[in-house]
């Protein structure tokens, strides 16, 4: 593999992977405007998450095996080519069943370019365990920065950016790559034969998948109540939830600290649990009180992510084969963790939403203002929520314009206050067991993990 | 540090992180942050000392609706919404198979029962509630939607309702 040099060649099936398993969670923060523009239903936008993690779930280890069978190279190039034609394709759809349809086809490509790397990077770091160490850092860097770089494109541009500007960074990975392939080409070396080491290690690709559940659930729902619950723009969201990926990062800089795999795994995911219950009691509704439990998820996320990944390549060839599994095994959790909590999530919301407004019209009739007031209210509430169905409605407007009177505007504008303090409590509350429940899953991890000590670690 | 130190360190440091984040959100009220529940509309509310014809009022309207809503097995607070327009009223009948005669007979009970809590809290005069009891007990849907809407409406122009009795309307309000 002299066909170029190692560093643009690592930097290239770096960005490839960091880009790919980005793709896992770019869109949280775009989901309320696709809702929004596609018109859909929160469980029907959610599949544009899930249909990505369940294809490369389902594709990671047959792209890895086709990877080694054509030649890595070739494997990854190709791999980008399709990542990027069908970023395209979810750039311009202007319905959600196309949408989901292109995401299919990326986490196709993506699932064939993300395994072949990891066969690909050894060859240019000169050793097993680095090309372990960069590949997993890669995808947990994409994976938790993926949120924040979309919700700030959804903002300054529009959700379809988010995939547009997907594929001139895909070709551009392509292209130290498809160097890489016309070499293998030339030199007929489309395979690699190495030993084959044991079955993949099945106490922590399980656990992967259920922490990867409990994390995908708490990127996703923390952005929902941001962004649909508390009313914050995609960017404010976007900001808000860089706390994590920063926390990762500190939590990665732990890591060489402690030997122990096993240790790191455990404490990774207590601390995602414990940042999930967190978030499960939130005491009100303010940004602020998100980022203890956000502190928490993401120290937790990069300990046990890299720990697992590590137990289940450690020692293990081929290692595209292996790492297919750890792919497959994250996005799996990715989608039970979706496909559990949504249909909760959905339902508490709808609940939370008639016991909110019941609050707030209890508040509206037993105030003192001016009953033909009360009267404009109620029927101007009634209207934005027969518009707003199925969702945290946005009530301020009913309120406007304020009443000249000054006594009136003041009574006027404390119940418009007190309105929002109740649908805050709502859609707070909604959120409250999913994170609870996710909190749980991440708990349960810690039994492959206590497990795994016997069976191999 | 050895390595098996520093493994139970972290395990620890997790563990009291975990715990000490969840203890203080319990603590500032974590569990209980949820919209206020609606009150029974069956349950007697007791009416606050009101003073003025507005508060009387107000208080008169959240008597009728409880009444209202307590006969049709739903919340005040959903009755009040449905009443607001024309088609949330609509709505409201499709959504809970009520017709309009079912919920004209609810409503006068619940204007009824409002005169009753009137009576009992002394905002009214037995004098007056005796012949506004009657009254509500006959007016058409529309007009009993608007004086549980507005029930200032019904003390202000009582005398439209009560013939020679509304003269002494005035006199006899607290």
């Amino acid at each position: 593999m002299s066909a170029a040099t190692p560093r643009p060649r690592v930097a290239a099936l770096a960005l490839a992977v960091g880009l790919v398993l980005a793709d896992s969670s770019v869109v949280i923060l775009a989901l309320p405007d696709i809702y929004r523009d596609l018109d859909t239903s929160i469980a029907g936008v959610t599949w544009v998450l899930i249909s990505f993690n369940l294809v490369m779930a389902l594709a990671a280890v047959p792209a890895a095996l086709l990877a080694r069978r054509v030649g890595p190279a070739r494997a990854a190039a190709v791999g980008l080519a399709i990542f990027a034609g069908a970023g395209l394709a979810c750039g311009i759809a202007d319905n959600l069943s196309t949408l989901i349809l292109a995401r299919c086809v990326q986490a196709l490509g993506g699932a064939a370019a993300v395994t072949a790397a990891l066969e690909l990077l050894p060859a240019s770091v000169g050793s097993e365990r680095r090309a372990t160490a960069i590949w997993a850092t890669a995808g947990a860097t994409g994976a938790a920065l993926g949120p924040a770089v979309g919700g700030i494109l959804t903002e300054l541009v529009s959700w379809q950016s988010i995939f547009l500007i997907q594929v001139p960074v895909a070709l551009a990975a392509a292209v130290p790559i498809l160097a890489v392939a016309k070499h293998e080409a030339a030199t007929g070396v489309l395979r690699t034969e190495v030993r084959r080491t044991g079955r993949p290690h099945l106490a922590a690709n399980i656990a992967l998948a259920m922490v990867s559940a409990a994390i995908a659930a708490a990127l996703f729902l923390l952005v929902l109540l941001l962004i649909e619950g508390w009313r914050l723009t995609p960017i404010g969201a976007a900001v808000v939830v860089t706390v994590m990926p920063l926390a990762a990062i500190l939590g990665s800089r732990l890591s060489p600290l402690v030997p122990s795999a096993r240790a790191r795994a455990a404490a990774g995911a207590i601390l995602v649990s414990g940042g999930l219950g967190g978030l499960a009691l939130l005491p009100k509704a303010e940004v602020a009180l998100t980022l203890p439990p956000q502190i928490l998820v993401g120290v937790g996320l990069a300990l046990v992510l890299s720990a697992l990944t590590e137990t289940a390549l450690g020692g293990r060839a081929p290692q595209a084969i292996h790492g297919g599994w750890t792919i497959s095994a994250r996005h799996a959790g990715v989608v039970i963790g979706l496909l559990a909590l949504t249909p909760i999530f959905t339902a508490d919301i709808a609940q939370q939403r008639d016991d909110a407004i019941n609050a707030g019209t209890a508040v509206i009739l037993d105030s003192k203002v001016n009953p033909l007031i009360k009267i404009d209210l109620a029927q101007k509430i009634e209207d934005r929520l027969e518009g707003e169905t199925g969702k945290v409605p946005t009530l301020g407007p009913a309120f406007e314009p304020l009443p000249s009177d000054p006594g009136d505007r003041a009574d006027v504008e404390q119940l418009r206050d007190e309105l929002q303090e109740q649908l805050n409590r709502g859609a707070t509350h909604a959120f409250s067991p999913s994170f609870g429940l996710a909190a749980l899953l991440g708990l349960l991890a810690l039994i492959p993990i206590g497990l795994s000590r016997r069976v191999e670690l | 540090m050895n390595p098996a130190l520093r493994a139970q360190v972290l395990v620890g440091a997790a563990i009291v992180s975990a715990l000490a984040l969840a203890g203080i959100y319990l603590a500032a009220g974590g569990s209980s942050y949820a919209p206020e529940k609606s009150q029974d509309p069956c349950h007697h509310r007791a009416w606050s000392n009101p003073e003025g014809l507005q508060e009387i009022a107000n208080q008169f309207s959240i008597s009728a609706l409880d009444g209202a809503a307590c006969q049709l097995g739903v919340t005040r607070e959903t009755l009040a919404r449905a009443l607001a327009t024309p088609e949330a009223r609509e709505r409201f009948s499709e959504r809970y198979g009520i017709d309009d005669a079912k919920l004209a007979r609810a409503i006068r009970a619940g204007l009824v029962r409002a005169v009753d809590d009137a009576e009992e809290a002394g905002a009214l005069s037995p004098l007056i509630a005796g012949p506004l009891r009657a009254t509500v007990e006959e007016i058409p849907l529309d007009q009993a939607i608007e004086l549980v809407q507005n029930a200032r409406s019904i003390l202000d122009s009582a005398s439209s309702f009560l013939g020679p009795a509304g003269e002494l309307l005035e006199e006899f309000l607290p």
